[in-house]
């Protein structure tokens, strides 16, 4: 076994655009034209330079990607499968809060 | 190592059309969406829909493959033969390499070479993703896990098969579910002297016996008497991190709240501990129990259904 490794939370603002792109696989331009597009939650400064994500940002957009690539949706319709299933996730966790299975 | 018939996975023919692959993918990609399909095991079936698809989609890694495999059938012992790819250069499609990684021995044995090592190159490695599991109690108290992962080898015949690698990772307190933790330089090594790749993991909770989590909000059932419950008590409550005395209002009902303030996960801000109240009725098993419930039958004037109607 490796020696112990520090895992690191991240929370708001901890990814760069370039880190957001490499945990996506893509290119900094992808990242660019989704955020301009407004496929995440928070609208960010005009400047790419200022820009800053979440580690829920990197899952969004991970899922986002994936989304375009199995169905060759557009990213609009991506974002908005995205956003159905994040509600989903959101309603299945209300479910369990009141002790209830989501079948 | 068994042989993979990837046109039987996407159920289509070996000669259909590019159009038609695709169009099974898609099929087969929205039966298995693992956020989605209410099928029992749909992230291994989308994984292999998943590499079934980036090999027929890919025209050189489909003629390969069909050259290959024309005398094999599903399931049949296989070895790919040397130098079975003489004359095909594979280049990833549509998935990178990290996502590859996540695909059979039977892919990585066949298509798994990873290109661009050639002189002077230099490329960081690019970044492993990956779920965890996690306990509730780490989420309070942070805590060492060995985690394992399946990660691609490369051989001295530059051939790629999938190895097991544990790390053995310190989690901070305060994680919760849906987040995602870093573990730096542990995804896929440069090329070139080039650093490597993270390691990203998304963490979620297994499920507790007692506590349900939302954010960072705990919540749990405190089961009372009725005699707490109607004139306030103050009991222990076990809770993640220990035991607290709460006190119970007089004239609580079933499905109250009790707010513990700061008590959820550690954060900033921290999340919220939530009981929820479930008064249990005693059972009348005993002549002194029967007793006394016929005493409060007669002598209390309390109906629950009053506002029903009917």
């Amino acid at each position: 076994m490796s020696d112990e490794l520090e895992a690191l939370l991240l929370e708001r603002a901890a990814l760069t655009l370039e880190e957001l792109a490499a945990g996506c696989c893509v290119e900094v331009e992808w990242v660019v034209a989704r955020v301009q597009a407004e496929v995440l939650h928070d609208k960010p400064p005009p400047d790419p330079a200022l820009w800053s994500f979440s580690g829920r940002d990197l899952l969004r957009l991970r899922r986002i990607r994936a989304l375009e690539r199995d169905f060759d949706a557009s990213p609009e319709l991506a974002a908005l499968v995205a956003d159905l299933v994040e509600e989903l996730d959101r309603l299945r966790v209300r479910l369990s809060r009141a002790g209830l299975a989501a079948d | 190592m068994q042989f993979k018939d990837y046109y039987q996975i996407l159920g289509v023919s070996r000669d259909a059309s590019a159009e038609a692959i695709k169009k099974a993918f898609r099929k087969l990609a929205r039966k298995y969406h693992p956020d989605v399909s209410k099928e029992p095991d749909a992230e291994a079936r989308m994984r292999e829909v998943n590499e079934a698809y980036a090999v027929l989609a890919d025209t050189e890694k489909r003629a390969a493959y069909d050259q290959l495999g024309h005398d094999y059938h599903a399931g049949q012992d296989f070895r790919p033969p040397p130098d079975w790819d003489a004359g095909f250069e594979f280049t990833g499609r549509g998935f990178s390499g990290a996502e590859s990684a996540e695909f059979s021995d039977f892919f990585s044995q066949l298509f798994g070479r990873m290109g661009g090592q050639g002189g002077g190159f230099r490329a960081r490695g690019e970044d492993h993703h990956a779920k965890i599991l996690l306990d509730l109690e780490v989420a309070y108290r942070g805590g060492k896990r060995a985690i394992t992962l399946r990660v691609p080898r490369q051989d001295a015949q530059g051939r790629v098969a999938l190895a097991d690698h544990t790390l053995n990772v310190r989690i901070p307190k305060g994680v919760h579910a849906g987040q995602v933790i870093r573990l730096a330089g542990q995804g896929a090594p440069g090329v070139g002297g080039a650093p490597a790749g993270d390691l990203y993991l998304e963490v979620h909770f297994e499920p507790h016996r007692r506590y349900r989590v939302e954010d960072r909000d705990v919540y749990a059932t405190l089961p009372v008497t009725p005699w707490e419950a109607a004139l306030g008590a103050t009991v222990k409550a076990p809770v993640p991190d220990g035991a607290v005395e709460v006190r119970i209002p007089a004239g609580s009902r079933s499905g109250g709240k009790l707010r513990l303030r700061r008590r959820g996960i550690p954060g900033e801000p921290p999340g919220d501990l939530y009981l929820v109240l479930e008064i249990h009725t005693p059972p009348a098993d005993t002549p002194r129990a029967r007793e006394l419930y016929e005493t409060m039958a007669s002598e209390l004037a309390f109906d629950p259904r009053q506002h029903q109607g009917g």
